[in-house]
């Protein structure tokens, strides 16, 4: 049989980055959408082997472990995501950190690195960025790009896909997501916020990324931890809400879903730095939008 | 850019094949035709036998669910194995390619269902979704594509391909001329 038939539209699904990669594309010819979404998939490869946490041969696996305090050279992807992990710190006061690892680790939520003996106690101000893809940290860190990556790797598909010639595309890592071209995606936000209504957001040409925190999490102490850090406080971010962040890049939408989760409605201002909104669900039945525009206006 | 949040009354909502998400990535001859272009297959449904499947579980650490496999070789040298997974709510059908030398070519999911939250379990939404006729506009699945800000693991997928491997190791190896 030849599947090579002449439909308008391909979607396929891998498992890449801990979750399911899904990449669609509109008004391509089937072949042409296939080989698009071979090539945007081995972008997505890339950063899921340099980026893994949990693979000691990955850029941030060797970062983690390094101890000497001399630079090591990292792939330019992931140089690019630490120059945006840094300009998230820095606008946002240290709320975005990916040295958060530690804490993330001292709650069992990700695993200690092989030969470590103390979980490290320093930050994103830690870190240094020179010429040629090298990175330096000035004290032991461990750092995590699990906030980061997956927005990332979306973007870096959805432009090889573009290369490729494929201007309508849906790209979506774990609820990642990234609309390419002006015709709208309709996409569910995962929110358990009412049992009559569901959210739903309509989306062109951007992205968007949501995050729930409407869970109670424990760490085997019995105390409360939670995947979503403060990196300011230094402790889990408030574990009642639902939080979308909608932004032209999703690298931004995925990084900035951490400081509106930990911040609410004090988050407008790094928002705003990024060209970003928000829409913020934390009580029964009030959407909160988080326009940097306006005031935050509320909904339903 | 462009982005609006609206609200869409459940009601007014059909889901085919009862409450979940459902999305249709691949037929099992498109993935063939993905992962190895141009070759031809040949089916080689097989059968586990109770010592295999012991053997397989002890390598990968992963429960063998089924003992039938369907597995095709590949013209171009290779195996082309068609499996599932048990994701949170439902299975999960996946395709693996593996190269002459037993190395993964790729994975293709094939479905992705997900059952709606874990709002399912209450008679009084569930009950909305009764005698929706094909009128309605929306389907989950068909017009709603994707879903932000759920949990979504692919741990089941990984176990299930490392579970193939083994498989591969302990049983095709064996049968490769």
């Amino acid at each position: 049989m030849n599947s090579y038939s002449n439909s308008l539209s391909v979607e396929r699904a891998q498992p890449w980055l801990g979750t399911l990669v899904s990449i669609r594309i509109e008004g391509l010819p089937v072949p042409q959408a296939h080989r698009a979404i071979d090539a945007a998939f081995k972008e997505i490869a890339v950063v899921h082997r340099r980026m893994s946490f949990h693979d000691a041969d990955s850029d941030v696996g060797q970062l983690n472990r390094n101890r000497t305090r001399r630079p090591v050279t990292v792939h330019p992807y992931t140089f690019e995501v630490l120059q945006w992990a840094m300009r998230l710190s820095s606008f946002s006061n240290g709320c975005f950190d990916i040295s958060v690892a530690a804490e993330l680790v001292d709650w069992q939520l990700l695993p200690r690195p092989a030969g470590a003996e103390h979980v490290p106690r320093g930050s994103w101000r830690d870190i240094e960025l020179l010429p040629d893809c090298q990175v330096v940290f000035h004290r032991p860190l461990w750092i995590d790009l699990g906030g980061i990556a997956k927005g990332f790797a979306v973007d870096r598909a959805t432009e090889r896909l573009r290369a490729c010639g494929a201007l309508h595309t849906v790209v979506n890592a774990g609820g990642d997501i990234r609309v390419q071209g002006k015709s709208a995606a309709m996409i569910r936000l995962g929110a358990e916020s009412s049992t009559h209504a569901m959210p739903v957001l309509e989306l062109a040409d951007g992205s968007v990324a949501g995050s729930s925190s409407q869970r109670q999490w424990r760490c085997d102490a019995g105390l409360p931890c939670s995947p979503h850090v403060d990196g300011i406080q230094r402790s889990p971010a408030p574990t009642d809400r639902f939080v979308c962040v909608v932004a032209k890049q999703c690298v931004v939408a995925d990084a900035l879903t951490k400081v509106v989760m930990a911040q609410g409605q004090d988050s407008v201002r790094t928002l705003r730095q990024f060209g970003a909104s928000a829409h913020l669900y934390a009580s029964p039945g009030v959407w909160r939008h988080l326009e940097p525009d306006e005031r935050g206006a509320e909904t339903e | 850019m462009k982005a609006k949040l609206i609200f869409i009354p459940l009601a007014g909502i059909v889901i085919a094949g009862g409450p979940a998400y459902a999305t249709v990535f691949l037929s099992v001859e498109q993935a063939q035709s993905v992962l190895f272009p141009g070759a031809t297959f040949q089916p080689d449904t097989r059968m586990l036998t109770d010592e295999q499947v012991k053997a397989i579980e002890r390598a990968s650490g992963v429960n063998v669910r089924s003992k039938q496999m369907k597995v095709w070789r590949v013209s171009t040298g290779g195996w082309f194995i068609v499996d599932e997974v048990v994701g949170k709510h439902e299975y999960i059908p996946f395709a693996l390619g593996l190269d002459d030398r037993g190395a993964v070519k790729g994975v293709e999911v094939l479905e992705y269902r997900e059952a709606y939250g874990d709002q399912i379990r209450n008679p009084e939404w569930r009950k909305q979704f009764l005698d929706k006729g094909p009128d309605t506009k929306l389907q989950l699945g068909k017009n709603i594509h994707n879903i932000s800000g759920a949990t979504l693991s692919c741990k089941h997928i990984t176990d299930g391909v490392q579970r193939l491997l083994a498989t591969y190791e302990l049983v095709l190896k064996q049968s490769e001329r």
